[in-house]
């Protein structure tokens, strides 16, 4: 159980608001890491630092001992580092077939025993076989969801980052998706989630990190963080 | 998408030229057939121009610049080394799609609005730069290109010869548009026109991609160009100015940029249209606009989606989606 990703003092600074104030993360190999924290804390930040949507103003961002710090979105993805997005989850104006063809001509990392290398599995997978003749722009809301996470696959990454992959879901919804994420670990996926749904993080990690105001606050097995008062004060208010 | 249903958009296009290379047999007028040659001309750039805006999103306004460094390799090719037409083909593509890379570069840094000022000022830049540049691009007078066009010992300056290459030409350029729809870069391109974000997410790379998409066209727009100036036999820089440009863009929204059937029409439309309502250059101008606001607001896929969504709605009573609609669809 390796470091695979190593976030260090990563600070970013947006004109004079301080979104991420030197924050320290590492995913392991074969882990799902939560990351939680209230609105503003920088969650989705820290992120778009990792993914390359932002260029971090300080710190250092380390992928297998390379450094990856402030590199194209594009060449994240070519590491072996996919993400999915809160809002833009999928090509609303192809077919859904088309959507996942496209994720999967584009990947080119390799990644051993990969159980989904055609859009056919991918789409089986995530349960969209059905509608692959559709227009991803009438799906609803949760099968969108579920489409961005095939995208996501499909670039075989070895880490995968769901930004608040269950937002808009409803329960029925949450565990299938929570089904699917479970399985990633075993076919060598780790994954790194950030939401709001602590029903979400209990079920899905073992490991949680809190964020307030940009920094880290607790890190540890998930048990413990959601007893520590330190948790407890900023992000549920003081009582859980 | 299997072959033989892409196929199924291909077919019409090629029937319809089928039936246009027959139109000589009717004894058609002089002044029809210089019309259509002259649409034909345009409908070959339309198609390079639907890679780029149907395909990929991206809006020139400065298309007939490109067509303009087509027609003026010609022309100085054909001056100054005796090339003859068919060899200034490639020439004239590849310089288009040089100054398209040139054009490209700096302009695709910004997106949307931006990029299609930026090409409008690029294609001004043209005009000007062949304006002043003297004896070697015969200033605002133009260039007189000389050389016959012949084919297996065969006139091409007959005038229904000249029609019939120019169809052709059509033809070969909706097939090109055709095959790179279909095939793996398009879709890289489509992923690039619905969310650049997501693109680049799943490692494409989508500046070079949106210059790529910008050569492409230009290569279209170069070929469109020599068959111009040997159609004309005299080009000039206020052909290849503001208004030929946007009248090009006009042309592509008009009919429709994402179906293969779109450039056609709308390059025949717009070339046609006045003849037919017997219009002067002002009144078309006038119509032109008029339609352009009527498409964008009734019809913002074009002339011919609108008309293929009308067909379904009217004869396909496929039972309506159970899904309901996603609330929040948009990526921001």
């Amino acid at each position: 159980m390796g470091a695979l990703l190593d976030i260090k003092g990563l600070r970013k600074e947006f004109g004079g608001v301080t979104a991420l104030a030197g924050v320290d993360l590492t995913v392991n190999e074969g882990e799902i890491l939560g990351v939680v924290g209230p609105n503003g804390s920088g969650k989705t930040t820290l992120f778009n630092c990792v993914t390359g949507v932002h260029k971090p103003t300080a710190g250092t961002v380390s992928w297998r001992g390379r450094d990856l710090t402030g590199i194209p979105a594009n060449a994240v993805s070519r590491a072996g580092i996919a993400y999915t997005f809160q809002q833009a989850m999928a090509f609303t104006g192809l077919s859904v077939f088309e959507n996942v063809q496209i994720a999967t001509e584009h990947c080119s990392n390799t990644l051993a025993n990969f159980p989904w290398t055609t859009p056919a599995s991918l789409l089986e997978f995530v349960g969209l076989s059905g509608l692959s003749e559709e227009k991803a722009g009438i799906l609803p809301f949760g099968r969108l969801r579920l489409l961005g996470l095939a995208l996501a696959l499909a670039t075989r990454p070895s880490l995968i980052l769901l930004d608040e992959p269950a937002a808009g879901l409803n329960d029925r919804e949450t565990t299938t998706l929570v089904h699917l994420v479970e399985q990633f670990p075993e076919h060598g996926i780790s994954v790194c989630v950030i939401d709001h749904d602590m029903k979400l993080m209990q079920m899905l990690c073992r490991r949680l990190a809190v964020l307030d105001f940009g920094s880290k606050i607790a890190d540890g097995p998930t048990a413990d963080v959601l007893n520590d008062p330190k948790v407890l004060e900023v992000y549920l208010g003081g009582a859980l | 998408m299997p072959v033989s249903n892409s196929l199924r958009s291909l077919l019409p296009v090629l029937i319809l030229l089928v039936l246009f290379a027959l139109v000589p047999l009717l004894s058609p007028s002089n002044r029809f057939l210089s019309l259509a040659i002259s649409a034909g001309i345009n409908v070959i750039a339309l198609y390079g121009l639907s890679v780029l805006f149907g395909q990929t999103g991206i809006l020139s306004m400065g298309h007939a610049a490109l067509v303009g460094i087509g027609a003026y390799t010609a022309a100085i090719v054909a001056r100054d080394f005796n090339v003859g037409f068919w060899l200034s083909i490639p020439l004239a593509g590849i310089m288009a799609a040089i100054v398209a890379a040139l054009i490209g570069v700096p302009s695709l840094r910004v997106s949307g609005h931006h990029f299609v000022i930026m090409t409008f000022a690029f294609g001004q830049l043209l005009s000007i730069i062949l304006t002043n540049g003297g004896d070697y691009t015969g200033a605002a007078s133009g260039l007189d290109v000389q050389q016959p066009v012949a084919l297996f010992g065969l006139s091409m300056d007959v005038l229904t010869h000249y029609y019939l290459m120019v169809v052709s030409f059509v033809a070969l350029s909706a097939i090109a548009s055709w095959a790179i729809i279909n095939s793996r870069y398009g879709r890289t391109l489509r992923a690039i026109r619905e969310n650049e974000k997501l693109a680049a997410s799943l490692g494409i790379n989508v500046g070079r991609h949106k210059i790529g998409a910008f050569v492409v066209s230009g290569i279209f727009a170069g070929v469109s160009g020599v068959l111009l100036a040997y159609f004309l036999r005299h080009i000039s820089p206020s052909q290849f100015a503001s208004f030929p440009s946007i009248y090009l863009a006009l042309m592509v929204m008009i009919g429709g940029a994402r179906l293969l059937l779109g450039p056609l029409a709308g390059g025949i439309l717009v070339a046609f249209l006045p003849e037919l309502l017997n219009l002067d250059p002002v009144q078309s101008r006038i119509l032109y606009g008029v339609c352009l606001i009527a498409v964008i607001l009734l019809l913002p896929n074009g002339l011919i989606a609108g008309i293929v969504a009308g067909w379904y709605r009217f004869f396909d009573r496929r039972p309506v989606q159970p899904n309901e609609p996603a609330v929040e669809r948009e990526g921001k």
